[in-house]
């Protein structure tokens, strides 16, 4: 064998103008064999990949066919250095093989860092909860796509407020640039000298091998990895294959180390690798997604962008991008309905070409454009032009597969599911009925067969929440039951297709749910949309999403006064949080969220009392809510706070009077108002001073609580018997109108009860006062109501 | 004006001259670095400028120049600064925008002062700015004694500017009339300006641009016209970046006011210090700062600036009718009175967040808890 090296070309994954000097190198070098870094047993793959129907993006999936299910994620853009390499050794028919570890073994890895993490987070927990782990994938992760897995369960806690730099982001400080993107783009993308990108890149993977500090662990992996791809390039030697006639195409990291002064991997360290078994498909991609998992390896905030990037290469015209790219946003803009200028167009290009030249670079990078576009184009506002940055950045491209090449993980995850909830027999096209009782089954002995039920109710509600038509929830009768639920069950072709498209928000069930969750919460708008959201996630079992739906609807709530939505959302919570146990979860985060809305609730009251009585009606039964919720956990929340400002409205005579009066009954409910004060309030506010419609108004409300108390307080009917005696004829005719409405919600019983209590007063015999109100009218009393019936209403 | 040659005598001589002086011009301020700047700079200098784009970034972002150490003029939005100086060396006029106390006009006084060693051509709008004060006016004895010619021409700072070549600024352009904000957009576009009186045109020369400034809370009183406003790159400035870079400005600012003011107290503790910027700092963005709690902000702008007031404020009633140490009590009463502005809806969001808020934040916070709540009840 001889000590000759062969080519390799360090890339960046996802990088237009790697993917251009990659195919002029192999121009050059017309190679026999093309090795490239992607997971070995993806080789079968390649036809598919680089067939004429596959419309990139489009990714490589493996991951687990058990439980727990651990994905990989290999995302190709038409413009990946990867994806060009395919495409170069399909059309000259050189060899071309994929020379990373097999997924079996990354997957194996993923689990035993899974394992490491967890005993991390237990440990910290223990000590204090101060430092959360601070993802050390992200970090320490290598310029590769393998490694975009980190949403996948346990999802990651949020990031801590301040990540230590990354071996990235010291390189771009040291070059004078704020972030490592415009570093890479300013530094490498720009430059079509030949063969700049394969020098540069080879020296940039130098230094960041000798700045490197990261983690043992993550080192250990990149080792194993590297120590494979030697021994895969050693096989290719073997084969007899001339090293000149070799090129490796890998990440810029790994390219320094790809020679034979470092040992390949020995047959026996490769058996020892922990593995898991795996599978592997296709799947399309969108940018959408490419551009959500911007890390370092894994994606690519500006997909579209880049897509623009790669044609202007391809096509020699490099200098036209700034003008494409302001012009495409401006376009978009004007489609929106705000016009914008071409020579604010022209503006632009030139304030991105200054720039550009401040930095020393040989064209704009995206973030001068960017800034340029809202300098210019958003007259200083980023939010006028956000969306059409979006629209440009990252565009709407969903990659296409030939009919017949995926299947993919969430239909693998479906299927498991299915067996493991024991539902199989209810995925036919007949429809079936399956009733749920969600407490613990203590008749049987493991915990997986005690709450199958619950765990059942859980996956179906996710399906829901994913609109996949599989189970409707059927409504019982009896609608509060927490514990029992009735579901259609139904499983159709068109089920199937929407399961196929869940792939795009997670790889499987529970993951798809939590991104639709995530992307709901974001859209959503209302309160009671997120209030509605937090009882969904508690529905579908998923605390994380709960949270952040708690998390929405605090920001929401703050953002708004309105009485009538903060009281039912705090209801709504405080009924989660009571009955949420059956389903058991933890409540306690929902609490200080309570606690929150009402106070606001409370602190809102008095304002928001200040309306119509058409507007008084929600009130009122937000008042009701928020006492509920007082009542429930009133050693939680700020009751003296409520009950301060529920007299401040019983008190308050320029508020609603029907609210005035109502905050009177729950305190006379609470027992905080003494005899004596309830007749002085009530005299005062029934005075024939007061106008009509404001007593009886007031009266209205005190009487929609606690009837029964009010009926037994004799002294209140005196009052109000005092009351219509003191009122002249036409005061009287208003007052009627009023009173009758008051007493229109009252039963017969209660009516009966009042006229007796005022017959008492009066000095008639109860009896005789129901029976006259029993007896049919005699005709002068018809004639009576008939002139009231021509009362006037116009003035009310 | 500065003197480019002598700047270092000059520098010495500031600290004598300021004595009387209630703030000098930057040029004369930060003289020796200029000079020294100047004196290092290798880069291309654009026509009508001193220095080189670079070494203007250097004097407003701070950094070294040999051994001198430049202070930062302008902390923390470095981007904004370079998308700023690019703007002036495309040519193109500069508006800066932001809410009261963001730093507008310190800047474009250190732009014009780095640029071109002169900051003093001001033109300070009011709604009873006129046209003359943008363009030119006449010395009416003279006119009426030879006619119109040169020399009874009285010419306004942009005028100047455009013949020197150099920068004007306009300070809160958008509280004169839109009429009179209209003088300057053929003046911006042709890039000269014509005197029909004396039968010619002024050319501006290499170097000219105008930097102006404007309130985001003007908006909508007199509104810049469409083609005005095209004619300007916008820069939007945002308050500070983090707790930390404010925290620096105000305890920074304040120790310089106590000086300046002679404020009989101590200064407040550092603690007070970044309570205060907390609570502005929370109760602006509408959020916490750990970010997982939303607040509703009050009606008020709650500027840096402001909270600088209120510990200067409270700084006055410890000398004058406290113990001489910033109490609780003392900064209650400040913080009161800047954020309640518009009584109900502002008294009932202190409230929420008083209660929401602060409460729980322990017993570090009690004290000032107890006293505004005191204050807002």
């Amino acid at each position: 064998m001889s000590d000759r090296e062969i080519h390799v070309f360090g890339v960046r994954h996802l990088s237009p103008m790697g993917a251009w000097q990659l195919r002029a190198f192999l121009d050059d070098v017309q190679p026999e064999v093309v090795l490239i870094e992607g997971l070995a047993d993806a080789d079968e793959l390649i036809p598919d990949i680089t067939r004429k129907a596959t419309r990139p993006p489009i990714a490589i999936l493996a991951y687990t066919d058990s439980l727990p299910v651990r994905t990989l994620v290999y995302p190709l853009a038409r413009y990946s250095p990867e994806y060009q390499a395919l495409a170069w050794a399909r059309e000259q028919r050189a060899q071309v093989e994929f020379i990373d570890l097999p997924s079996a073994v990354f997957l194996g890895l993923q689990d035993a860092e899974f394992e490491r993490r967890e005993k991390l987070r237990a440990e910290l927990r223990e000590t204090d909860q101060e430092a959360e782990p601070s993802e050390p994938s992200q970090a320490a992760a290598d310029a590769s796509g393998e490694d975009d897995n980190s949403a996948a369960p346990p999802p990651a806690a949020p990031p801590p407020l301040e990540q230590p730099r990354s071996l990235y982001e010291q390189m771009a400080a040291r070059a004078g640039e704020a972030d490592y993107e415009t570093y890479w783009e300013r530094h490498f993308e720009h430059n079509r000298a030949r063969d700049s990108y394969r020098l540069a890149s080879y020296q940039f993977g130098a230094a960041l091998r000798e700045l490197e500090q990261d983690t043992p662990h993550w080192r250990a992996e990149n080792l194993v990895r590297e120590a494979y791809m030697r021994r895969r390039i050693e096989e290719k030697l073997a084969d007899g294959h001339a090293p000149e006639k070799i090129v490796a195409v890998v990440g810029a990291f790994h390219a320094p180390v790809l020679t034979r002064e470092f040992p390949a991997m020995t047959d026996e360290e490769l058996a020892s690798l922990r593995r898991r078994d795996s599978k592997l498909t296709l799947m399309p991609y969108s940018y959408f997604k490419l551009s959500s998992q911007s890390g370092y390896g894994a994606g690519n905030h500006a997909p579209a962008y880049f897509e623009l990037l790669w044609e202007a290469l391809e096509q020699n015209e490099l200098a036209r991008l700034p003008m494409q790219y302001l012009s495409l946003v401006t376009r978009h803009l004007r489609v929106s309905g705000t016009h914008r200028s071409t020579a604010e167009v022209i503006d632009g290009v030139r304030l991105a070409n200054t720039l550009s030249a401040l930095k020393g670079g040989l064209a704009p990078t995206l973030r001068d454009l960017r800034d340029a576009a809202v300098t210019l184009i958003g007259h200083g506002e980023l939010s006028t032009v956000s969306e059409s940055l979006a629209r440009v950045d990252v565009g709407t491209s969903v990659g296409e597969l030939p009919k017949g090449v995926s299947q993919t993980s969430i239909q693998a995850d479906f299927e498991r599911e299915l067996s493991r909830l024991k539902l199989e027999k209810y995925k036919s096209v007949v429809r079936q009925e399956l009733v749920l009782d969600l407490r613990e089954n203590r008749r049987v002995k493991t915990e997986e067969a005690a709450f199958l039920d619950l765990r059942r109710s859980s996956f179906l509600h996710r399906l829901r929440v994913l609109e996949i038509g599989f189970g409707t929830l059927v409504a019982t009768g009896q609608q509060s039951t927490t514990w029992a639920e009735k579901w259609a069950v139904l499983w159709g072709p068109e089920n199937e297709i929407a399961l196929v498209e869940a792939v795009l928000l997670g790889e499987t069930v529970e993951l798809a749910t939590a991104y639709k969750f995530k992307t709901r919460l974001e859209k959503c708008v209302s309160i009671a949309e997120a209030a509605d959201l937090v009882g969904d996630a508690c529905q579908c079992g998923l605390m994380n999403s709960m949270e952040l739906a708690r998390r929405r609807l605090q920001e929401l709530a703050a953002e708004s006064s309105e009485l009538a939505a903060v009281a039912h959302a705090a209801h709504r919570l405080g009924l989660i949080a009571r009955y949420g146990d059956v389903r058991k979860f933890d409540p306690t985060p929902l609490l200080p969220l309570v606690e929150e809305l009402f106070v606001q609730g409370a602190l809102a009251l008095h304002n928001s009392a200040n309306c119509d009585n058409q507007a008084a009606k929600p009130l009122v039964v937000a008042m009701d809510e928020l006492n509920k919720v007082g009542l429930e956990y009133h050693d939680r929340v700020d009751e003296p706070l409520w009950i301060e400002r529920l007299r401040k409205l019983a008190d308050a005579d320029d508020r609603n009077p029907i609210l005035s009066g109502y905050a009177c009954a729950i305190l006379l409910e609470r027992g905080l108002i003494p005899n004596e004060a309830l007749s002085r309030e009530v005299s005062r506010r029934i005075s024939p001073g007061v106008p009509a419609d404001l007593g009886a108004g007031w009266f209205e409300g005190l009487s929609q609580r606690n009837r029964y108390a009010l009926l037994a307080r004799q002294p209140l009917w005196e009052q109000l018997g005092d009351y219509v005696s003191s009122l002249d004829d036409e005061q009287f005719r208003r007052a009627l109108v009023f009173l009758r409405r008051a007493f229109g919600s009252f039963s017969p019983q209660e009516k009966r009860h009042i006229a007796e209590n005022l017959g008492e007063f009066w000095g008639v015999h109860g009896d005789t006062a129901s029976e006259l109100i029993e007896q049919p009218l005699s005709e002068q009393e018809e004639q009576a109501l008939g002139d009231l019936n021509d009362f006037d209403f116009g003035d009310l | 004006m500065a003197k480019k040659k002598d700047s270092a005598e000059a520098a010495p001589n500031a600290a004598a001259t300021n004595g009387a002086m209630l703030r000098a011009p930057a040029e004369t301020l930060y003289a020796e670095e200029l000079a020294a700047l100047q004196a290092a700079d290798k880069h291309p200098r654009p026509a009508g400028w001193s220095m080189s784009p670079r070494a203007v970034l250097t004097y407003i972002c701070g950094g070294k120049c040999g051994s001198l150490e430049i202070t930062p003029k302008y902390i923390g939005h470095q981007r904004l600064v370079e998308i700023a100086i690019s703007t002036l060396v495309t040519d193109r006029a500069l508006l800066l925008i932001g809410e009261p106390g963001t730093a507008k006009s310190w800047l474009s006084e250190h732009l014009s002062a780095a640029i071109n060693g002169d900051s003093t051509k001001v033109v300070q709008g009011t709604a009873g700015t006129t046209e003359e004060q943008i363009r030119y006016t006449w010395n009416y004895a003279m006119l009426i004694a030879h006619g119109p010619s040169h020399d009874a021409l009285i010419k306004s700072p942009i005028f100047r500017a455009m013949e020197t070549g150099s920068l004007a600024r306009f300070e809160e352009i958008t509280r004169c009339a839109s009429e009179v904000q209209d003088a300057l957009i053929s003046i911006l576009s042709e890039k000269r300006l014509s005197v029909p009186e004396l039968v010619t045109e002024v050319p501006a020369n290499k170097g000219f641009s105008v930097i102006a400034t404007a309130n985001t809370r003007d908006r909508g009183v007199n509104d810049m016209s469409a083609a005005l406003k095209r004619r300007f790159n916008i820069i939007v400035l945002p308050t500070p970046q983090t707790l930390e870079i404010e925290i620096d400005i105000v305890r920074k600012r304040v120790q310089e006011m106590a000086a300046n003011l002679e404020l009989r107290a101590e200064l407040p503790t550092e603690e007070a210090i970044e309570k205060v910027v907390t609570i502005f700092r929370e109760l602006r963005t509408g959020q916490t700062l750990d970010g997982k709690n939303k607040l509703k902000s009050p009606s008020g702008v709650l500027s840096t600036a402001e909270a600088i007031s209120v510990l200067a404020n409270g700084m006055a009633l410890a000398g004058n009718f406290g113990s001489g140490e910033v109490s609780p009590q003392d900064l209650a009463a400040g913080l009161q009175g800047s954020i309640v502005r518009d009584e109900e809806k502002d008294r009932s969001v202190w409230q929420e967040y008083l209660s929401n808020v602060l409460k729980k934040r322990g017993a570090e916070w009690r004290p000032l808890y107890n006293a505004c709540s005191e204050h807002n009840a």
